[in-house]
């Protein structure tokens, strides 16, 4: 009763919500949904950016090639161990950073502001440096183990087809880890002290706290965080492309990087739309995960 | 006081619509290139060509050699290409094929300065239909390099064959200080992107192998593949990480004595020179299986069909190949100048390197002028390369990846 007795929303008041949402919307449509629309439509057709003219509708044509493709399947396979190594190794060592920052110790600004360094420097410098870390001939992790007695010659680590992707993952995890540890820090201190000081009274050990009382707590930031963690490492080829540019050979070509290498060096679009968009519904999994907790978490 | 106030702003107006219309008027050529060296010349011979021809205003850009033909073909494709940009022979296939060059046929026959380009140059940059599209700027003949005190330690001569310079490279590939660590390698080999040169000269100098059909399957063409990768594989005579290795890496190992030869250009000579003094010389590539073959090295220029003014573009680019103004261009970028009255009055590069260009012109060859010699240089031959370097392919298998792609 009391509804149909409240005064009607004036119409400029219904509007209003929207018309202030529109811009952001547009933006988004613009930016986002219609180059993904543009990707979809261009997989269709055979594309190459060299013949302009030629442009003709293949239906499905290029994602047939791509399951034929033997280059398809090693990039499946190298993206799936460059996920499944660089988010856990990001995700323990930033959860390790973030209790150690969570200790009292004096400096501990400090010590928190320069932990966010590697997040915070640009992916191509990063890649540089590493590249150099990384040479046969100068560089220093050569020149560290050889002098550690660990390896008696210089190992050329990005030449090397066994250990390019690895060498690319550690550093990958390096600039990484400090996301996860800032997350995990704030969410450690969302955790109420009162929970520890009652396990202490009842006598639970420090790994009993963390297990029982720290996890449980993170739960929730973990999840998030490595959720988004997936879907920004899968898509990552700027390390990649800068240290080796999937060299040697196909050592280092992860799904999105050959995508990209298909439509930008090879200037075929239309096949390098298809690998694009394969790989998206590959990822399309993770995503729905993401977006259900991020709308359960606003609801 | 009103007066002089209101003959201010009269004046401040006057001013501003006079900029405005010469903004209006002013025709602008933006020209896309790309320089190794940091020192940036282009900026001086800009604002001579601006004195000279008022009214054109270049905006010339330099854009990072390993992506740039990436940038350049997906700009054409995207219609936001420069007006004209230094372009390299074996694109011009390609960029014909984008309809994106302007036929310069006319403007070069009305042109005085075309009697001043070197003789061959305008025939060799010709398209295949004979038209012209491209105005030489500047040329390089890729060569090997050594190191003369290396090779006067050992009692080494300057290789005259594959057999020999395998010989040497074995030789010269040694711990110079007892750690049980190789600290010098005989040869410098581009395993990365532009690494094709140094393939060539080892596999395309056989008798019968170039890109035609059965060519590089033949006996002859696996056997010169084969030779590489016995050098890299075997015979450990590159450094570890030739198969990423690119330009920045092959120099820089060859200057800081990683390396004892190298095949590069003359572009190359005076960092070299600068570093090595009189313990670098050259001397052409070395004759396998039968005969020679080294990469001409060319750049010219093109002006695009989308171009806004092509006058003016084309003013621009006749500009960059008359004489003095070539040679200032070639003084930046270390390479031969095309115009007849530069190259008499040239003493930029030592007389051995010069020497060895002029040696090595009778065996200097091009990739074939098709469009699939683009994908070969960018793609199929890095990756094939690498991984017969690797190990992951035989190197007959890299041949048949190559034949594959020209002989479809």
């Amino acid at each position: 009763m009391s509804a149909l007795q409240a005064p009607p929303v004036p119409l400029s008041r219904r509007v209003l919500p929207y018309a202030m949402l529109s811009p952001a919307v547009l933006v988004t449509l613009a930016i986002v949904f219609l180059p993904m629309i543009q990707a979809v439509w261009m997989s269709l057709h055979d594309y190459v950016l060299f013949r302009p003219r030629v442009f003709d509708f293949v239906w499905f044509k290029n994602f047939q090639t791509a399951l034929a493709d033997p280059v398809f399947w090693i990039s499946l396979r190298h993206t799936v161990i460059w996920i499944a190594i660089t988010v856990p190794a990001q995700m323990l060592l930033g959860l390790a950073t973030a209790l150690l920052l969570n200790q009292e110790f004096p400096w501990r600004g400090l010590a928190r502001a320069l932990v966010i360094i590697p997040w915070a420097l640009p992916s191509v410098v990063i890649a540089l440096m590493w590249v150099w870390i990384y040479d046969s001939n100068y560089g220093v992790l050569n020149d560290l183990l050889l002098r550690m007695n660990l390896i008696t010659a210089s190992v050329p680590w990005l030449a090397n087809p066994d250990t390019a992707l690895y060498a690319i993952i550690l550093t990958l995890t390096w600039q990484g880890f400090p996301f996860f540890a800032v997350m995990i820090l704030a969410g450690l201190q969302g955790i109420p002290k009162s929970y520890y000081e009652a396990a202490a009274i009842d006598g639970a050990s420090n790994f009993r706290q963390f297990w029982h009382i720290t996890l449980p707590g993170l739960a929730g930031v973990l999840m998030t965080a490595t959720l988004l963690r997936i879907i920004w490492v899968a898509n990552s080829i700027d390390v990649i492309f800068v240290m080796t540019g999937g060299g040697p050979g196909y050592s280092t070509y992860t799904l999105p990087l050959y995508a990209f290498i298909n439509a930008r060096t090879g200037l075929n679009y239309g096949y390098g739309s298809a690998l694009a968009v394969s790989f998206t519904l590959v990822l399309l999994g993770f995503v729905i995960l993401y977006l259900r907790r991020a709308g359960r978490n606003i609801g | 006081m009103i007066t002089t106030r209101m003959t201010r702003r009269v004046a401040a107006a006057l001013m501003a619509s006079t900029l405005l219309a010469g903004a209006a008027n002013a025709q602008t050529v933006n020209f896309w290139y790309h320089f190794d060296n940091a020192d940036n010349p282009m900026s001086d011979l800009v604002a001579k060509f601006e004195a000279e021809n008022p009214g054109i205003k270049v905006n010339a850009e330099n854009i990072p050699w390993n992506s740039y033909y990436d940038q350049l073909y997906t700009s054409l494709a995207a219609g936001t290409a420069p007006d004209a940009a230094l372009v390299k022979l074996n694109a011009l296939p390609r960029l014909l094929e984008m309809e994106a060059l302007e036929p310069l046929d006319a403007r070069l026959d009305a042109w005085e300065g075309k009697a001043e380009i070197q003789d061959n140059l305008l025939t060799l940059t010709a398209a295949a239909d004979g038209g012209h599209y491209y105005l030489p700027v500047q040329y390089v003949v890729l060569y090997l390099y050594y190191r003369t005190d290396m090779f006067a330690e050992l009692g080494l001569t300057p290789p005259e064959t594959c057999e020999q310079f395998r010989d040497a490279a074995i030789a010269l590939t040694r711990d110079t200080n007892g750690d049980g660590q190789t600290d010098v390698y005989g040869f410098g080999f581009r395993g990365g992107r532009g690494g094709h040169d140094h393939w060539a000269s080892f596999v395309l100098s056989r008798e019968g192998v170039g890109f035609g059909p059965g060519e590089l399957t033949s006996a002859a063409g696996v056997e010169g593949s084969q030779f590489v990768v016995d050098l890299f594989r075997t015979d450990k005579v590159f450094p570890p990480s030739a198969p990423n290795d690119g330009f920045q890496e092959i120099i820089g190992a060859f200057k800081n004595g990683t390396t004892a030869m190298t095949i590069h250009h003359i572009g190359s000579s005076a960092d070299m020179v600068a570093t090595l003094g009189d313990n670098v010389s050259a001397v052409p590539v070395p004759e396998c299986g039968g005969g020679r073959w080294t990469s001409f090295g060319d750049e010219s220029t093109a002006i695009f069909s989308s171009a806004q003014d092509k006058d003016a573009a084309w003013k621009w680019i006749s500009f960059l190949s008359s004489p003095e103004n070539n040679a200032a261009f070639n003084v930046a970028t270390g390479q031969l100048p095309v115009t007849k009255t530069d190259s008499a009055a040239w003493n930029l590069h030592a007389e051995r390197f010069v020497d060895a260009t002029v040696a090595s012109l009778p065996f200097a060859n091009l990739l074939p002028n098709v469009s699939e010699t683009a994908d070969f240089a960018n793609t199929v031959w890095p990756v094939a390369m690498q991984r017969a370097l690797i190990g992951e392919i035989s190197a007959e298998a890299m041949n048949t990846e190559i034949d594959s792609l020209y002989n479809k």
